[in-house]
């Protein structure tokens, strides 16, 4: 008889909260160990767009914190055609192949355009004009080799806790990568 | 038994706790963990409904791109006008292997598709009637007299039309990348996208010459590719047709690699060739006429002899799916766009590298409907 009342002993409310609070508390010093230990492990990491992902929806260029943005278009020399017509450049249906503003895909002509030789052009972007609105990534992307591609630029971007780009972006195209490898750049397309 | 121990029960039993003296109440481990559950459970719920809130607030809009103030517009060249098309889709069928890169049709009307690690060789009604299975990748194929002529990225193979290798020729040097076939007599041209030139070789292998190659002293500029997508054509006249798509034109060479003649402009315009480089593939068709591929705005013409704009086979409302893919989005441009082979009756096969589909385009004259 004394051995059931025993063990059916109910527990205080003083009591339980007690030991819920020693649990809690060594819980959530664990966690923190285990947080702090993560942390001095892991590196810094910095808002960057994937390529592959990006849609070219101009979201870049409007819904950044800085203006203009710290997205903006690079170029992988690597990729690209230097074509004569360069759909990055040249708006669909140009009047002349000459850098003419009404010929300029760029909003704010910040492609510049230099004869290399016969038939060949190289394209550089100035980064001081760029707004990262990718209209000429997607000119490149829909009819070219895509040698034209959108990066935030870390000389730029404020590495926003929550990237208001992000939070907009259709395709999921940004994510966090390690301060060691800031950039997700192209390189050189297989030949099959 | 009190009173007031007597109401406390009472009142107490239904909450599931019991009072135990010194106005203190136990809970039972059963309601306590009950209690619980309810708080994380409603706790998850409010999560849920605010996650739904900041969707609707922000990312329930991602999907929608209609707002762009800085979007690419093409939308006025994706439809084509009624009046050009000349022709109309009698079937289409699935590619039996993926990753299709051209195709050839021989004189026994039947399509050999070149794609994956294979040669399919299909009949008109789009049923497979023998494959060849290879050991790597074929990029093009040309057919002549039951004999196949595969081209790998650097050499050409010899089949007999059981599928049995016949010959391996010697690989190409320098950067080679073999994009395009064509067989007439006794020679085979082979248009090496690497080396930006047409070979010219005699059917046992060995080079009798090279057609389009650069030459800088005599002013040549030759084939512009910013994409690996040269195609080369004859009818065995002794005229070789290739496209030269960075300088949107089709130009005729003499076999012995004189240029004869070019023709084509740049325009995003139906008669012209759009983007940076086009057309990327090319067929001859029996009256003379010329068939044409380009990438971007996807889109098959048909030129005359003259090389002037005559109609449209098939416009990009007929590829939407390839027209979106676009180059950028692969890391192979072969793999985009389209390739087209032409059978003994003028009819126009359009391969679709990014759907696999095959369409098989009849002129509005033979089916009876009025241009």
């Amino acid at each position: 008889m004394a051995d059931q009342e025993k063990t059916s002993a109910p527990v205080t409310r003083r009591d339980f909260l007690r030991q819920g609070s020693r649990v809690a508390a060594l819980t959530g010093l664990g966690g923190f160990a285990g947080l702090l230990v993560s942390k001095l492990k892991s590196e810094t990491l910095v808002w960057q767009i994937d390529p592959a992902k990006c849609l070219r929806c101009g979201r870049c260029a409007t819904e950044c914190v800085l203006k203009p943005s710290a997205v903006k278009c690079v170029h992988a020399f690597a990729l690209c055609g230097y074509c004569e017509l360069c759909t990055g450049y040249f708006v669909p249906e140009p009047n002349e192949l000459n850098t003419a503003a009404e010929n300029q895909l760029c909003p704010v002509s910040a492609i510049k355009r230099r004869w290399i030789e016969d038939p060949y052009y190289e394209y550089t972007i100035d980064e001081t004009l760029c707004i990262g609105c990718g209209k000429c990534v997607e000119g490149c992307h829909r009819f070219g080799n895509g040698s034209l591609f959108l990066q935030v630029r870390h000389n730029l971007c404020l590495n926003c806790n929550e990237c208001s780009i992000a939070r907009a972006c259709p395709g999921d195209a940004f994510r966090r990568v390690p301060v060691s490898q800031p950039y997700l750049l192209k390189t050189s397309y297989s030949h099959g | 038994m009190s009173a007031l121990q007597k109401n406390t029960d009472r009142f107490q039993s239904p909450c599931g706790s019991k009072a135990i003296g010194n106005g203190q109440t136990a809970v039972t481990r059963r309601r306590f963990i009950g209690g619980q559950c309810a708080i994380l459970g409603a706790a998850a719920l409010g999560n849920l409904a605010t996650g739904s809130i900041f969707a609707a607030a922000g990312r329930g809009q991602r999907a929608d791109n209609s707002e762009n103030p800085f979007a690419y517009r093409v939308d006025r060249f994706e439809q084509t006008n009624p009046k050009l098309i000349g022709y109309v889709e009698a079937r289409r069928f699935k590619s039996p292997c993926s990753e299709p890169r051209r195709m050839a049709i021989g004189g026994d009307q039947r399509i050999y598709l070149a794609g994956e690690k294979r040669i399919c060789v299909i009949r008109p009604d789009g049923s497979v009637a023998t494959e060849i299975g290879l050991t790597a990748p074929p990029q093009c194929v040309a057919v002549a007299n039951e004999v196949l002529y595969v081209g790998f990225k650097d050499h050409i193979e010899v089949y007999a039309a059981n599928g049995t290798r016949k010959a391996a020729w010697e690989a190409l040097e320098g950067d080679p990348y073999i994009t395009g076939l064509a067989v007439a007599g006794n020679e085979l041209f082979a248009a090496d996208s690497g080396n930006r030139v047409v070979i010219r070789y005699q059917l046992d292998g060995k080079i009798a010459g090279r057609i389009g190659a650069r030459d800088r002293e005599a002013g040549v500029i030759g084939f512009v590719l910013p994409s690996p997508n040269l195609d080369v054509e004859t009818r065995g006249d002794g005229v070789i047709h290739v496209n030269n798509p960075g300088r949107h034109r089709v130009e005729c060479y003499s076999v012995a690699g004189d240029l004869l003649k070019w023709w084509g402009k740049p325009s995003a315009g139906i008669e012209g060739f759009c983007g940076c480089c086009n057309p990327i593939g090319l067929a001859l068709l029996p009256d003379g006429r010329f068939v044409t591929c380009e990438k971007g705005l996807p889109r098959v013409k048909v030129y005359n002899a003259n090389g002037e704009f005559d109609c449209v086979v098939a416009g990009p409302e007929s590829f939407r799916e390839n027209a979106r893919a676009g180059a950028g989005s692969t890391s192979d441009p072969a793999r985009i766009g389209l390739d087209a082979a032409v059978d003994s009756k003028g009819n126009v096969y359009v391969l679709d590298r990014v759907t696999g589909n095959i369409h098989v385009m009849v002129p509005k004259t033979r089916s009876g409907t009025a241009r």
